[in-house]
């Protein structure tokens, strides 16, 4: 330990092991030197938390979580409350912001195979993020009480519904009540600070912990703890404070850019963001005429729209069928460390097919999400069918085209 | 490859069909995005608004003071000759004695350019024509069959529908169609700052926060490069 035994800190140390884990996690921790801006998303997105954080317990206050009230407390911190406004738009563009980072840091890990062995783990916490994310997202969505918080959440909660057998107790269970209503919203409000907020901040450490277990990756795929210098550090490494640390902060000053511009000159997104039905409290008699998700949702929401077929004879509806492809695309990925067989880890060294499925993936990804923001009709409906193919072809394919596509070779050094 | 999304991406287009931009009746509404810093505009739609739109329509969500603050008008204007009932302080919401919606069904204006939008508000607003079979006696190519009357008429004049569906006037109002269309600009630029009085501020003082950050990615960036160079 490198405190002295009489100073402060030593006397600390001997009791909480602070000095130690500092060096363990911050100021000896070896990172590769040579990353891609790929590799800043993991640093953002820690921003945008605490973020959604503070603003959120600043919303918190003046929030009230009632039928009555809630649309009504919105406004009130839109115009009464000193910097309300920036507070609730930092909130709501936060929430985009997580999104658009997120799939962005997974798209990564896609990309440059970060969830290969033995990060298995560090994948896995992260699609479980992604997950209470998506939760979060839907959660924090009904607290305005407008009437695309209202009827999003009807949606989403009708596919409970669609479950057989158990379907409609379930849904209302889930609502406490025979419909969506205020009871639904201030448990709703609870789940959102603090249940999925504090599974959150659990997952987050673990997912860190598990991190700095096996070492971060390369857009290489180069093992770097192959090759050390004399103290250790390996040479193709550096610590992570102070090199990464201030690596982050112009990152951080460009997201904030963008960020502040979106706040301050575009809040709503062109109605991406905020969408213009939520300015109209909910009313559960008027069923707004077109119910769109916000775009973070809308790839997913595509998914479950093209579904337009059950499977009559096992009494599967086409809703409940949808429901099941729905959460299938993101549970495949929690399976994605199993499914690549591939001797390398980078997308730089993989084969044609595996580049080939990458941008497969992600050309119908976006084609799904803008398809989600639209009103169906057949074609659409026909592109979305595809495109779920297509998205979902990349994944089921996997053990075949990774395991003989020829690869090249890795080079031992960054 | 590329052709697999090239094809991906047309045909996605392709199910963009016409008629989703529809603003009612019209093909699309007229271009018009407000602006909230023209002062002298939001104190003439202020104006509009009290003497023609505030017989029905409240505004619930707004504060006098904060009215009074933002377009800079003299206390005595807003207690002497806006507040009309007499129990009403500065500090209350515009209802002007009207419950939310009122009798007559006329809805709340407050939040209404921020859930239809200002280009909607403004064609709207433009939009009347004579129509015997209504029972307001007129009627509307945004929102067919409102049953919101013309109040505007003696303003506007008169219009009605010619044989091919198009708008045009048949008899004179106290303004020309320039004067008209600029004071419609006027009341939905005031119907625009009530629906978010933040946004006063909020697109005056952006360009600071943006510009601190600008120079906090400079300074951070040379940071940077001082241990960047340590990398090498």
């Amino acid at each position: 330990m490198a405190t002295e035994k009489n100073s402060i800190m030593g006397w600390v140390d001997r009791r909480l092991p602070v000095t130690e884990n500092l060096e363990r996690h911050l100021t000896k921790h070896p990172v590769p030197k040579k990353v891609n801006f790929f590799y800043l998303f993991g640093a953002l997105l820690m921003v945008v938390f605490m973020v959604q954080v503070v603003t959120g317990i600043w919303l918190m206050m003046f929030y009230t979580n009632t039928e009555e009230g809630a649309f009504a407390s919105v406004e009130y911190i839109m115009r009464d409350v000193e910097y309300g406004w920036l507070m609730r738009y930092m909130h709501s563009t936060g929430a985009s912001a997580f999104f658009f980072l997120m799939y962005f840091h997974m798209f990564r890990g896609l990309l440059y195979g970060s969830y290969q062995k033995p990060k298995e783990l560090v994948w896995l916490f992260g699609c479980f993020l992604l997950f209470l994310l998506m939760a979060e997202g839907f959660l924090g969505y009904v607290l305005p009480w407008g009437q695309m918080s209202y009827w999003a959440a009807n949606v989403i909660l009708s596919l409970f519904g669609a479950i057989p057998f158990i379907g409609p107790d379930l849904q209302v269970w889930i609502q406490g009540d025979f419909v969506l209503s205020g009871i639904t919203l201030s448990r709703f409000f609870a789940l959102h600070v603090v249940v999925v907020p504090l599974l959150m901040i659990a997952l987050v450490v673990f997912h860190i912990f598990a991190l700095h277990e096996v070492g971060a990756g390369n857009p290489e795929g180069v093992d770097i703890e192959k090759y050390r210098d004399a103290k250790g550090m390996p040479l193709d490494g550096a610590p992570f404070h102070p090199y990464k640390t201030f690596g982050a902060l112009p990152a951080i000053g460009v997201f904030f850019i963008v960020f502040f511009a979106i706040v301050f000159f575009a809040p709503t997104g062109g109605g991406y963001f905020i969408e213009k039905p939520n300015f109209e409290e909910a009313n559960f008699l008027k069923t707004p005429e077109h119910i769109a998700p916000v775009w973070y949702y809308a790839p997913f929401y595509s998914i479950l729209r093209a579904v337009t077929f059950g499977i009559p004879f096992l009494g599967i509806t086409s809703k409940f069928l949808g429901f099941i492809i729905f959460a299938a695309s993101i549970a495949i990925l929690f399976i994605v460390p199993w499914l690549d067989r591939s001797n390398v880890q980078s997308i730089r060294y993989k084969g044609i097919y595996s580049k080939i499925a990458m941008i497969l993936f992600a050309a119908s990804f976006i084609t799904l999400g803008y398809l989600g923001t639209k009103p169906v009709n057949e074609l659409r409906t026909l592109v979305a069918q595809i495109c779920t193919i297509l998205y979902f072809a990349p994944f089921i394919l996997m053990p075949i085209y990774t395991k003989y596509e020829k690869t090249l070779e890795v080079p031992d050094r960054l | 490859m590329k052709k697999i999304i090239l094809l991906l991406f047309i045909l996605s287009s392709y199910g963009y069909s016409a008629g989703e931009n529809a603003c009612g009746s019209l093909e699309k509404c007229d271009d018009f995005s407000s602006d909230v810093h023209d002062l002298y505009s939001l104190q003439r739609g202020l104006g509009l608004y009290m003497n023609y739109c505030s017989s029905c329509h409240s505004l619930k969500l707004l504060r006098w003071n904060r009215l009074q603050k933002d377009l800079v008008i003299p206390e005595n204007i807003i207690t002497e000759d806006l507040i009309r009932t007499a129990d009403t302080k500065i500090a209350d919401h515009m209802t002007f004695g009207i419950p939310d919606v009122s009798p007559i069904g006329a809805p709340d204006l407050t939040l209404r350019t921020r859930v239809r939008g200002d280009d909607w508000i403004y064609t709207y607003l433009r939009t009347f024509y004579e129509d015997s079979s209504q029972t307001t006696g007129s009627n509307n190519l945004v929102y067919v069959g409102t049953a919101m009357p013309n109040v505007l008429a003696g303003l506007q004049g008169n219009q009605a529908l010619d044989k091919d569906g198009n708008i045009i006037n048949v008899s004179e109002g106290s303004m020309t169609q320039e004067e008209f269309d600029e004071s419609m600009r006027d009341l939905v630029n005031f119907l625009a700052y009530a629906a978010e009085p933040a946004r006063i501020t909020r697109e005056k003082n952006g360009i600071f926060v943006i510009l601190f950050f600008i120079v906090f990615t400079a300074v951070m960036n040379l940071l940077y490069r001082e241990y960047a160079k340590e990398l090498k």
